[in-house]
């Protein structure tokens, strides 16, 4: 039998009766020991008490990117400083970074989801896995080395080189699991196809995509490229968590740990619940964190939930993950970037605000950027080539520290840049 | 098992259990620990008729017994062994069994003799003092003998409030050996306990109960190493919460 509630996530009803059991735990230890939970929901006059079904979900609040930002660094953590073993920085898409803590229930609980979505693409003890994430998932490395860890396989932990010596290990280390996103697996594919290196020399059989969607035809093309099986992972860095939902052996749709995380579908614009199989922004609270507990937090991931269940045994609610964004956020290689927070960035190293410009994913050589166009005017403009090679290059120094993702900087004449990026070749 | 949903409960005005919801497996122990005043007490008495609720539901078994009488509840297969044992000070051990076996009448004799040798197996100093009066029993032995009285109705869950109360340690461990005991011989147990330690080291999962509210799950074992549930035990709160923020 299965209830479904008014943001139709299917879950069963002895779950959903689990689940509703620590979405009120969560609600109460937020609204009592977080400040910005707690005045947010009287403000409402709501009190955790009202919620007394998964229907009563939709009448709290969201929580943005924004708030994580403005209540930089400590302000959302629900324990006391004390209590807390581990703080990450992610890049954030403000001016601030998302700074999130971990107890050391939390990082068991991170271990294990990591370790269970892992072994369902059949990582064992006689794999080597090899992390290659850029420095804007750098947590994520550490989440997928401690779950890797726990399931006693080899761990060839994210470092960051070179594509040649990233080969160079992939070939002579023998990994048979490699973690990265679609965009790096695409520029390694490439490159082996490229330089004709025999695929007889690597040793991989399976290829964990995460940080972003890949579709379809990427995904057969590096199945056959590398001659592994893709298996595709949702996290966010904001938690951070990179194996929150996790494809099973169907390759189908992705299985929510629901268990840790209650999903919901709402519309971008209006922020109302959507019926079940509708395509909108995933939207999600969780469970089990005691750190740093996000209710409704708004994802701004295009997905939708699947209703039939998996012929799988396991029935986790199902989301399938869409390559589109509902917000203005630009994925670049898994890492989310916002136009304000580098405008901030361009603004800082210029000293004064470009009057047109405009940042977008680009691809040279099979690696993708973000690359940033900024219209020419004569503040920016200066007759000596070193100085305005010195302005970009203090730009892109500076958007790629607090991006972690490589970037160009290009001046353009201002009619190109309202024209907008050239179209990409697929 | 038992499934509790939104459960609100108290008294005259005052609203003790405030949205209180958690579930009971088969063959499961399950603590509630909490200070003083959180609604420890007040949820057993709810769930056992006591105390009426006075909104959510108590599924016990798939039926919901929130609007049943008291004396109904028992013979259903769920008992209390209430706070302070309540025996019957003025009747001999035996007679305190036989009464708790009441529900038994039905069976015949013969199913309450059995169920006395299973009291006295399990209790044997309850055998060795089956003529004596309840009164003239030590704290630890009437507490043995309210388990075994309510133990005598044959229930699939025994709730148990604060077993433990005023009890040496020595004899806190025998009470909490015969609950995994009963556990082991296919009982569901519902603790209620302040000694926090003690219970989470028997059960096999727990809820933290804190004003009527439930703010905390989880495995026993990963909440003996909780350092908030270790922080309450010890009696320290979330007065210097900022403390290292600022």
């Amino acid at each position: 039998m299965t209830a479904e509630n008014e943001a139709n996530v299917c879950i069963p009803e002895e779950r959903g009766h689990l689940v509703l059991e620590h979405l009120q735990s969560t609600l109460n230890r937020a609204y009592r020991n977080v400040a910005f939970h707690r005045q947010r929901l009287d403000a409402r006059q709501i009190d955790p008490a009202d919620i007394q079904s998964l229907d009563d979900v939709p009448r709290l609040p969201f929580l943005t990117r924004k708030h994580l930002s403005e209540n930089y660094p400590y302000d959302l953590f629900a324990v006391p400083l004390r209590d807390i073993v581990r703080i990450h920085t992610a890049p954030g898409t403000a001016s601030n970074p998302t700074v999130s803590g971990y107890t050391r229930q939390d990082i068991v609980i991170w271990e294990t989801m990591v370790a269970t979505a892992l072994e369902n693409a059949g990582v064992g003890p006689e794999d080597i896995l090899q992390i290659s994430l850029d420095p804007g998932l750098a947590n994520w490395g550490r989440d997928y080395k401690s779950g890797a860890e726990a399931l006693g396989a080899s761990v060839i932990p994210n470092t960051l080189l070179s594509i040649e010596k990233q080969l160079m290990v992939m070939r002579d280390y023998r990994p048979t699991v490699l973690v990265t996103t679609p965009s790096y697996a695409r520029q390694v594919a490439m490159k082996i196809e490229r330089d004709t290196l025999p695929l007889d020399d690597f040793r991989l059989k399976t290829l964990i995509l995460t940080g972003e969607p890949a579709d379809r035809d990427l995904r057969r093309f590096l199945d056959q490229a590398l001659n592994v099986q893709c298996w595709q992972h949702y996290g966010l860095s904001e938690i951070p968590g990179p194996a929150l939902a996790y494809e099973c052996g169907n390759h189908s749709c992705l299985h929510v740990n629901d268990e840790h995380f209650f999903p919901e579908i709402i519309d971008p614009q209006s922020g109302a619940s959507l019926p079940a199989g509708e395509s909108g922004e995933l939207v999600l609270t969780t469970l089990t964190t005691r750190a740093y507990p996000l209710i409704r937090f708004r994802t701004g991931d295009r997905a939708r939930i699947v209703t039939e269940p998996c012929s799988c045994d396991c029935r986790l609610a199902r989301i399938e993950w869409l390559t589109e964004r509902t917000d203005r956020l630009v994925c670049i290689r898994g890492v989310k970037v916002h136009q304000q927070q580098v405008m901030t960035a361009v603004e800082n190293a210029l000293g004064f605000k470009p009057q047109d410009s405009c940042l977008f994913e680009s691809r040279y050589e099979d690696k993708t950027f973000l690359e940033i166009w900024i219209a020419v005017e004569d503040a920016s403009f200066s007759d000596e080539i070193k100085m305005l090679e010195l302005r970009m290059k203090t730009i892109r120094d500076r958007i790629q520290e607090s991006t972690g993702v490589p970037v160009i900087v290009r001046l353009k004449e201002r009619a190109t840049v309202a024209a907008g990026p050239p179209a990409t070749e697929p | 098992m038992l499934k509790i949903l939104n459960l609100q409960a108290g008294y005259g005005n005052l609203k003790v259990l405030k949205n209180v919801s958690m579930h009971v497996a088969r063959g499961e122990i399950v603590t509630i620990i909490g200070a003083n005043g959180a609604g420890k007490t007040t949820l057993l008495s709810t769930i056992a008729g006591l105390l009426k609720a006075t909104a959510g539901e108590i599924r016990f078994e798939d039926r919901n017994i929130a609007a049943l009488a008291a004396q109904k509840i028992p013979a259903l297969g769920c008992v209390l062994v209430p706070e302070g044992r309540q025996i019957f000070a003025d009747l001999s051990v035996e007679e305190n069994l036989i009464l708790g076996g009441h529900v038994l009448r039905r069976n015949g004799r013969r199913e309450l003799a059995r169920q006395l040798d299973h009291q006295y197996a399990l209790f044997p100093i309850l055998n060795e003092r089956r003529h004596q009066f309840a009164g003239t029993l030590s704290g630890g032995e009437q507490q043995m003998l309210a388990m075994g009285r309510a133990l005598m109705s044959k229930p699939s869950l025994i709730m148990m409030d604060e077993p433990s109360t005023g009890l040496a340690p020595l004899i806190v461990q025998d009470i909490f050996n015969v609950i995994v005991r009963m556990r082991d011989e296919g009982k569901t147990v519902l603790l209620v306990e302040q000694n926090a330690k003690a219970a989470l080291q028997v059960a096999d999962r727990g809820y933290v109960l804190e004003t009527g509210k439930v703010v905390l799950q989880g495995r026993a074992r990963e909440l003996l190493e909780d350092v908030e549930v270790k922080r309450a035990y010890l009696g320290k709160d979330y007065g210097d919460f900022y403390d290292g923020r600022e």
